[in-house]
């Protein structure tokens, strides 16, 4: 049996679902990922999973759908799909990432790949991040397919050396290195919450940018509890502090800085101009219609969800790697998110700041040129980000 | 032919005359993970067809190993509240299936027993329920795999196993869906023939064989041509060589053998021999996996009485591939055989007959071969010969 890769799924299992003895794991992830699926799987189990089901994603089958199927296929919710996720709500759950074909979409009507989101399956996914009850856990599974897109060869060994890396399996006890940077990130969160921001200014080449934040709503990092107090880690890797912004106050314009895949498409020189919140204006390199397709059909979309700040300590930032994956690259520079706001992060009622939508789109917009400043109340500037490094104290 | 377009060829003779997917049904495709790329040109395939939605659940042989290694033994017979809904939404919907093990021996170092007990009942329960009202057209047809080949030619060949499977399917005709359609012309006319007859029993002798099994007055004996309740035509196994019907459970004497090696739930059972008395299985033996069986027969009720006969022989396409393809699907289809455990309520005139078998599980096994003499026993005595040398004898 291959040990890294049950370690890894160990550290998943344990550290991040933090799997409950009695609970059941549902358990999502590509074809392509199938040996990490079973490592899963064993490792759930081992840690007393009442049931692990298991739910392979193919998207060749997607594609055939968009290709190929009636139109009203493209938004249906299978009702036992709809059980599926409404099972999830108590137990715990493991997403997989690493698209072994991000282009497969390309070639297909974007209009038509950007409409095809099962929603009521997405709502219910929401739901459940709002009230927070369901310990979940999202890792990456090395693949050949991703391999090539980030070496340009279907070198997996490689790739997973850089995983592990990033999951930190080098160090000699990586769960105790997991606890140690958790608190790093924390105390960071509980610098942001004192300093009581009333907003964000981005600078950087082609970004100059303005976001309102919203009083009531906290910083956060890597772990989060459920409802009923599981602590669980949801991304792993995990190098960013977030918030979720006032979705009514964002002005100016930003460019990203490393290239989106999303749907089977590869986004690249994404850049967006905001008035009075919303976006007025797409632009992009590649796949500018595919964002304009999720604006125009998925109400509020077209606003921020959620801003995040990451410096150059991370370990993905470190692996000096474009994985070519959300998961990891959101977590090697800062970053921004159109769509859904994260509900969790609202102390007592919710904030109408707080932006509501069936999608959550993480770009990358940090680099070495990239200045971050809060802005406070009174009008003074402090400085968060320069040259990718922390700032405040 | 391209592979590519073999594939296709494949699918769509599957979705076409196997299911025979109507425009606006869903459709259910269940493969194993090994099987993706037939699985995604039956999902293409489909949607040609004009289904309304695809379905694609995929099984993983893996993931129940763990669970039956290091699962609680409440998750071993456990149906999810969704898996029951998935299946449920298999009504007057299609669906599609895949076969060929690509690890066929991947269960073999586990406790027999709890493999014998993992059998999700629920979920069997509403597939049984299914068979039994016709409500489902559905096909299952086999998914060359690396895995699979190894099992057969002891290389992982995949593209040998592929010309072998074409060659069964038929796709090397001209025309391989009006092929089809003779072929099934030709199992009907026979079925028929044997149902005209009306034997009181059927009677099997050879090498360490000597079986008597008896007959139900209503049973009919079908071929895989089918049609739901709602009147769809599909042809639910694919490659199809036999005619088949269900024996008097309650009437079995006597002793078989099984002819070829059966892969079961991840172990091989080879060398099967079980004895029968008053229609039960009384004694059960084997070079090798005697205990699964046994686990299955102490385990889930009926399983022990007998609830399908099939008559096959050298025409079969199958047959003359030579090969034996250490799945159940292909190889029933080289030789006669003969199943435990639920018998087939369409295989009657009318109602199932109460000699019909009633159980949680169906398992095949092969017992033909050139030595194999079966009669027809006849109310009067008389003995008509059906089978000599592999070859059909009724006229």
């Amino acid at each position: 049996m291959d040990e890294r890769l049950e370690r890894y799924a160990e550290l998943a299992v344990r550290v991040g679902a933090n799997v409950q003895p009695g609970q059941e794991v549902f358990l999502l992830a590509n074809v392509e990922h199938r040996d990490l699926a079973r490592a899963l799987t064993r490792q759930a189990y081992r840690a007393g999973a009442a049931y692990v089901h298991v739910l392979y994603n193919d998207m060749h089958v997607r594609r055939a759908l968009i290709e190929l199927g009636p139109d009203e296929a493209l938004t249906y919710a299978p009702e036992w799909r709809k059980t599926f996720n409404e099972s999830m709500t108590g137990n715990a759950m493991i997403g997989t990432t690493g698209d072994p074909e991000p282009e497969l979409l390309a070639d297909l009507d974007g209009e038509r790949v950007g409409r095809a989101v099962p929603r009521e399956l997405v709502e219910i996914r929401m739901r459940q991040m709002s009230e927070d009850s369901v310990n979940w856990v999202g890792v990456g599974a090395p693949n050949e397919g991703w391999a090539r897109q980030v070496f340009g060869e279907p070198d997996v060994e490689r790739l997973w050396e850089k995983v592990a890396f990033c999951m930190r399996l080098d160090e000699p006890d990586p769960v105790a290195a997991w606890q140690d940077h958790l608190a790093r990130l924390e105390a960071r969160c509980e610098g942001l919450n004192e300093l009581g921001a009333d907003a964000l200014q981005y600078r950087g080449p082609g970004t100059d940018l303005t976001v309102g934040l919203l009083r009531n709503v906290r910083w956060m990092s890597g772990s989060t509890d459920t409802r009923d107090g599981i602590r669980y880690v949801a991304n792993m890797p995990t190098e960013e502090v977030f918030t979720s912004p006032d979705a009514r106050r964002t002005e100016g314009t930003i460019r990203s800085t490393m290239p989106l895949p999303l749907q089977g498409q590869i986004v690249r020189g994404l850049e967006l101009t905001f008035e009075q919140g919303r976006a007025v204006r797409v632009e992009a390199e590649t796949g500018a219609d595919l964002i304009r397709s999720h604006f125009a059909t998925i109400e509020n979309a077209d606003r921020l969800g959620e801003v995040a700040l990451v410096t150059k300590e991370s370990r993905v930032g470190r692996s000096g790697t474009i994985f070519y994956d959300v998961l990891f690259d959101e977590n090697a520079t800062c970053h921004i998110a159109y769509g859904m706001g994260l509900p969790f992060l609202v102390d007592g009622e919710p904030d109408d700041g707080l932006n509501v939508a069936n999608m959550h789109v993480d770009f990358m917009v940090g680099g070495p040129e990239l200045e971050v400043d809060a802005l406070l109340a009174d009008g003074t500037v402090v400085p968060l980000v320069r040259n990718e490094e922390w700032q405040l104290a | 032919m391209k592979a590519e377009e073999r594939l296709e060829r494949y699918a769509e003779l599957a979705v076409r005359v196997g299911a025979n997917v109507q425009q606006g049904q869903e459709v259910f495709v269940i493969p194993e993970i090994e099987h993706a790329d037939l699985a995604r040109a039956l999902v293409r395939q489909a949607y040609l067809a004009g289904a309304s939605y695809v379905h694609v659940f995929y099984r993983d042989e893996h993931v129940r190993k763990a669970m039956i290694e290091l699962g609680p033994d409440s998750a071993l017979a456990y149906t999810p509240a969704w898996e029951k809904e998935l299946t449920e939404a298999m009504s007057d919907n299609a669906l599609l299936a895949t076969t060929g093990n690509a690890d066929p021996e991947l269960l073999a170092d586990l406790d027999g027993d709890r493999v014998g007990r993992a059998i999700p009942l629920e979920r069997a329960e509403i597939r049984q329920r299914q068979h039994l009202e016709q409500s489902v057209n559905w096909c299952a047809v086999g998914a060359p795999n690396a895995g699979w080949a190894t099992q057969v030619f002891g290389e992982p060949d995949v593209e040998r196993l592929w010309e072998k499977v074409a060659f069964c399917m038929r796709l090397d005709e001209a025309d391989p869906v009006s092929a089809w359609r003779e072929h099934l012309d030709r199992l009907r006319v026979r079925g028929d023939a044997l149902t005209g007859l009306r034997p009181d029993a059927l009677r099997y002798r050879g090498p360490d064989t000597d079986l008597t099994v008896g007959l139900l007055p209503s049973a009919r004996w079908g071929s895989a041509g089918f049609r739901t309740s709602g009147g769809i035509d599909y042809v639910a196994n694919m490659p199809t060589e036999e005619i088949f019907t269900t024996p008097d459970c309650r009437r079995a004497e006597g002793k078989i053998r099984s002819s070829l090696p059966l892969v079961l739930d991840g172990q091989m059972i080879r060398g099967l021999q079980l004895t029968l008395e008053e229609g039960r299985i009384v004694g059960v033996d084997a070079e090798q996996g005697a205990d699964l069986i046994r686990g299955q027969l102490g385990t889930v009720e009926n399983a022990d009485r007998l609830g399908e006969l099939a008559l096959v022989t050298s025409e079969s396409r199958v047959g003359q591939s030579e090969t034996l393809f250490f799945d159940t699907l292909f190889d029933e289809n080289a030789t006669c055989h003969i199943a435990y455990g639920a018998g087939l309520p369409y295989a009657f005139d009318g109602e199932p007959d109460e000699g019909c078998n009633d159980a949680k599980l169906h398992v095949d096994f092969m017992v033909g071969g050139p030595e194999l003499e079966v009669d027809a026993l006849l109310a009067d005595g008389s003995a008509v010969p059906l089978i000599r040398d592999e070859n059909w004898q009724l006229q």
